[in-house]
């Protein structure tokens, strides 16, 4: 952060309280960098022993077997899982899912978080409400009944729509995008709104492009949830073809006991296939997270 | 916003009670639907070899009746079949038969409706006893009728590491496991020996199943094939169970059984030198242990393959949303039939809970004498009780059990007495 | 940026029994009209259902088949509130949320800012603060199960300061770890929502603070973090929302109640009670109340921040 601010300070005007001898910016900003690195190690560590255990040709849960053994590495895990259930076709699942809520989430929620923090309607507090409820009920105690109306009152089983059904509007989504349009000064939309702008157009013009890291954010993050779900889905298709990877990966733990050389390797085999695209993509987003200077907005 | 999340709550609440009132509709009677005939659906566990057994045994039948086509399809064993099973009955898409049904689970989707007793259909009672023999009463519910067709058993029996027990110097033709004072003192010296971290490692968690493993094919073996609840009372609450209880208790204390989840197989991974489970586990086994297998331990000794133990069965039962159940009832025969239940025992090792299997299948056992073992205790299973709150009386016993018996919070006789009254209440 | 030019009056102006009746901007409600549809159509019912539900004698039946389901009152709630493994779970829940909501907000709000400046390979470290979050649980947990098992990693670099019993089956052990380990694996989520609320904080305001000679600490703590309170109420709630909500992570960790019941969540006790005994009443109640309880505890929040302004 110390990077932000102007590089030198006006030297008669330095006021009680700041030390005056600091070290020179770049022995803090090594520090930073030592502190993230630890900390980064501690978060990585677990996925780093994952790919090594999903390497490996024979389990080695002792010390030696966190360090990538030449003789016991290969790709055989790999192979075994892609055998057992169809690495393709799961995955091709996994997206269609998840796009399916994605879109569903980026549009709507959109609209519903604009309105939730901007606008005033009637029925506005009642939507804030239900919104928080739906995040707050655990979705054990509403599983049951809600297959049912799935695949009894909507007659969805075994398809997409109603795999996505329940989570195409992510209120978790909705709750980001309307604390992220909280965070804009309202006498930026009044302005508009006095030169005769509609909502949706304001939304649209003024709005969105300043919240782009959010929305980005809650895309990636929305992303995330139907991508790991195993339950839903799992209730909702018994047909194999249309089971997303994460099922197919539950279920193969739950057999893996009895045939895999190296079950355990196999497991994480699947596991690193799952995570790979969804860290990907956060490589490929996070870029965007340019800061835009909110100033220039209210005075232009 | 609280008083908006009042309305909220009472708006949802009204349309809840509206939705639940209206569930209701109709059912076809029972006499015409076990005549009906028509293509059904079947789901199957998705362990590998009984996929294998599933989709040869559709094939044939389909071969044969082209007009009453059966489709499989695959469900998972374990943690959550109940709840896809419970789901699909309520939803009432369930298929007719499954071939994955566990004997405690039924007391449940029977309460839910979910169930067709196979007493509708005018030869069943016969078909099952004279293919199951005695065993087969285990399986009649409360109301006398069978709302399962018991199918395959695992006997649960005592495997042990031969290089394990070699390297503690325990001979390995006979290895001294009659009787717990034996068992503790075999179970000291291979742990002493290094020849493995542990002498048995059973699952310490605390899903309800997990008692299925360590306490009741002991309890079985000690009480001479008593199940856990006969007469509507449990029945551990006294010297045979405190018995087990202490035996048990003995081996954690000694550390000579593991307190923490490991995330594999402990026997497979050699860090175990025993293990109690059943036929199913020799697939799993081949390659990577050099095993053995005994009867389970009773208090003195002289136990014999015939000795009473756990089922670990899984069962075959019809449901509710069947329509065509007169072939569903003629496939049922089929799978279960001399032929099939030969492929069972071929494809998966695991003992179809058929009467005097060692003369049935000479050749098979011939051929592989490992299993023969496992075939004679296959005659003298225990199974779950069936009662009502099954799920929930073995939800209790295992909290006991892990408060006093693994993690020694609890006298363990003083936790058996609460579990046994608790559960004397939930059956009654 | 263009705006449309038109010679209307202002709009405040001409406010009229409409706009009383429907609100100042009356288009809110047709912006907000599939998200509202969403809710009904698909949760109404479940919702409804599960508070029903806990008022009565129920099971799940099979279409046709009619059981009676009289009314009881409190009764499910009585069972609920009398059962000491359930309290317990309460109890659990608490200890968790104390731990894990404030190193939550505290870390992630640091993390982020740290990673917000132009620092090298601020890619692999953003990354790197993510993946956790992004990795399936069910793979994860054999890692940190191997990390903290009784002869694993951990304890052998402890030595003799490694607790006995060992971590996940110390009674007073298994919680805490349970809540670092979420915290970890939570951090990416909440992480990216402050970096994402860090882009909207004028650059202006830290340039004003440092020619006012501002530290970079006191900076932090006179713009950042007011400039996120948004943010911020959106992590802590969050936060407890899905550590109230905790289930995956207990079952996979202590498979069940943990020792003596230690690592037990309401949600787990619900599963095993709603789900796996067949009693989905009970489990109605036990969600009702968890509903219940985490109301007060964002509503004590609200009502501290709102006191705070």
């Amino acid at each position: 952060m110390a990077d932000t601010l102007p590089a030198t300070t006006p030297t008669d005007r330095v006021p009680i309280g700041v030390t005056q001898a600091r070290p020179p910016r770049r022995a803090r900003l090594w520090w930073r960098i030592v502190v993230l690195a630890i900390g980064a190690v501690a978060f990585l560590f677990p996925f780093y022993y994952m790919i090594i255990g999903s390497l490996q040709e024979r389990t080695d849960t002792s010390l030696k077997g966190a360090l990538p053994l030449p003789g016991n590495l290969g790709l055989h895990n790999y192979s075994q899982i892609n055998a057992a259930i169809n690495l393709g076709q799961t995955l091709l699942n996994s997206i269609i899912f998840t796009a399916g809520v994605v879109l569903g989430t980026v549009v709507f929620g959109i609209l519903a978080g604009y309105a939730l923090a901007q606008l005033q309607f009637r029925g506005r507090g009642l939507l804030f409400a239900a919104m928080l409820l739906i995040q707050v009920v655990p979705f054990q105690l509403l599983m049951i009944p809600l297959y049912v109306q799935i695949v009894r009152a909507y007659g969805l089983a075994d398809s997409y729509l109603g795999m996505i059904l329940p989570y195409l509007i992510n209120s978790v989504a909705v709750f980001v995008f309307r604390q992220y349009f909280l965070q804009l000064p309202p006498d930026l939309f009044n302005s508009a709104r006095i030169d005769g702008a509609s909502e949706l157009r304001i939304l649209w013009s003024v709005a969105l492009p300043l919240v782009r890291p959010a929305v980005l954010t809650a895309t990636l993050l929305t992303f995330i949830g139907p991508w790991n779900e195993f339950l839903w889905p799992f209730l909702v298709t018994k047909d194999h073809a249309k089971q997303p990877l994460a099922v197919a990966l539950a279920n193969y733990i739950s057999t893996v006991a009895a045939t895999a050389t190296n079950p355990y390797g196999a497991i994480l085999a699947g596991a690193c296939v799952l995570a790979a695209p969804a860290i990907a993509l956060f490589i490929a987003f996070q870029r965007h997270f340019v800061s835009t200077d909110l100033s220039s907005g209210v005075k232009g | 916003m609280r008083s908006r999340t009042l309305i909220v709550a009472v708006a949802a609440l009204t349309l809840g009670a509206t939705a639940a009132c209206g569930d209701s509709g109709g059912g076809s009677s029972n006499s015409d639907a076990a005549q009906a005939r028509g293509p059904i659906n079947i789901w199957y566990s998705n362990n590998a070899q009984e996929v294998a057994w599933g989709k040869q045994a559709v094939a044939a039948w389909n071969a044969a009746h082209p007009d009453e086509k059966v489709t499989g399809q695959e469900i998972p064993a374990g943690k959550t079949s109940e709840a896809v099973i419970s789901a699909a009955i309520t939803a009432g898409n369930e298929p007719c038969l499954i071939y994955n049904t566990a004997p405690a689970a039924v007391p449940n989707f029977q309460a839910q409706g979910g169930l067709v007793p196979l007493d509708d259909f005018s030869d069943a009672k016969d078909y099952i006893q004279q293919r199951s023999g005695s065993t087969a009463d285990q399986y009649k519910s409360p109301d006398g009728k069978f709302y399962q067709m018991p199918w395959k058993s695992n006997p649960v029996m005592l495997f042990y590491n031969k290089k394990a027990f070699t390297k503690a110097g325990i001979p390995t033709d006979n290895p001294p496991l009659g009787s717990y004072a034996d068992f503790l003192a075999t179970a000291q010296k291979v742990v002493s020996a290094k020849g493995a971290k542990y002498a048995i490692y059973p699952a310490p968690s605390s899903e309800f199943f997990q008692s299925w493993f360590d306490f009741y094919p002991m309890y079985a073996a000690a009480g001479d094939g008593k199940p856990l609840v006969a007469d509507k009372k449990a029945t551990f609450d006294n010297d045979t169970g405190y018995a087990v209880a202490n035996f048990w208790k003995q081996l954690y204390d000694a550390k000579l059984a593991g307190k923490e989840t490991y995330n594999g197989d402990s026997f497979a991974d050699g860090l175990a030198a025993m293990a109690s489970v059943g036929p199913w586990a020799v697939a799993a086994y081949k390659g990577k242990v050099d095993w053995g297998v005994v009867p389970v331990p009773t208090p003195n000794g002289g136990s014999s393959p015939t000795t009473p133990t756990f089922s670990d069965a899984k069962n075959v039962a019809m449901y509710a949303s069947c329509k065509s159940r007169g072939t569903a009832w003629d496939f049922l025969k089929f799978s279960t039939s001399k032929e099939q239940d030969g492929k069972l025992l071929e494809l998966t090792g695991q003992m179809p809970l058929r009467q005097n299997l060692e003369q049935e299948y000479t050749s098979y056992f011939t051929k592989n004498p490992q299993y023969k073992t496992f075939a004679a205790a296959a005659a003298h299973v225990v199974e779950v009780p069936n009662v009502p709150n099954s799920v929930e009386v073995w939800q209790t016993f295992r909290d006991a059990w892990s408060n006093s018996v693994i993690f020694g919070k609890q006298d363990p006789k003083t936790a058996l007495s609460g579990a046994a009254s608790k559960i004397n209440d939930l059956v009654k | 940026m263009t705006t449309v030019v038109s010679h209307r009056p202002p709009a405040v102006a001409r406010r009229g029994l409409a706009s009383r009746v429907l609100g100042r901007q009356p288009e809110g409600i047709l912006l907000s009209l599939p998200y509202a549809v969403f809710i009904v159509a698909l949760y109404a019912y479940p919702l409804g259902l599960a508070v029903w539900m806990s008022f009565h004698k129920y099971i799940f039946t099979a279409p046709g088949v009619s059981v009676p389901r009289p009314w009881v009152g409190l009764d499910n709630y009585e069972n609920v509130l009398g059962d000491p493994a359930l309290r317990q779970a309460f109890v659990n829940i608490g200890i968790f949320l104390i731990i894990n909501v404030p190193l939550t907000v505290a870390l992630s709000l640091l993390l982020a800012t740290a990673l917000n400046a132009a620092i090298p390979f601020r890619t692999f470290f953003r990354t790197s603060y993510f993946v956790p979050y992004v990795t399936a649980s069910v793979a994860v947990v054999g890692v940190w199960l191997f990390l903290f098992y009784s002869d694993g990693l951990i304890n052998k670099v402890l030595g003799p300061l490694a607790p006995d019993p060992s971590w996940l089956i110390n009674e007073r052990l298994a919680m805490p770890s349970i809540a670092v380990y979420v915290t970890w694996k939570q951090l990416g989520f909440f992480i990216l929502l402050y970096l994402a609320a860090l882009q909207n904080v004028s650059k202006e305001l830290y340039e004003a603070a440092a020619v006012d000679g501002a530290s970079r600490w006191r900076s932090f703590w006179a713009v950042t973090v007011p400039g996120v309170r948004p943010a911020t109420t959106l992590v802590l709630l969050l936060a407890i929302i899905t550590g109230a909500n905790l289930f995956t992570e207990p079952y996979l960790l202590t498979n069940g109640g943990g020792p003596n019941g230690r690592s037990a969540t309401p949600v787990l006790l619900m599963y095993q009670r709603g789900i796996e005994q067949g009693h989905p009443d009970v489990a109605a109640a036990i969600g009702v109340l968890l509903v219940i309880g985490v109301l007060i505890i964002a509503g004590v929040q609200r009502f501290v921040e709102r006191g705070r302004d």
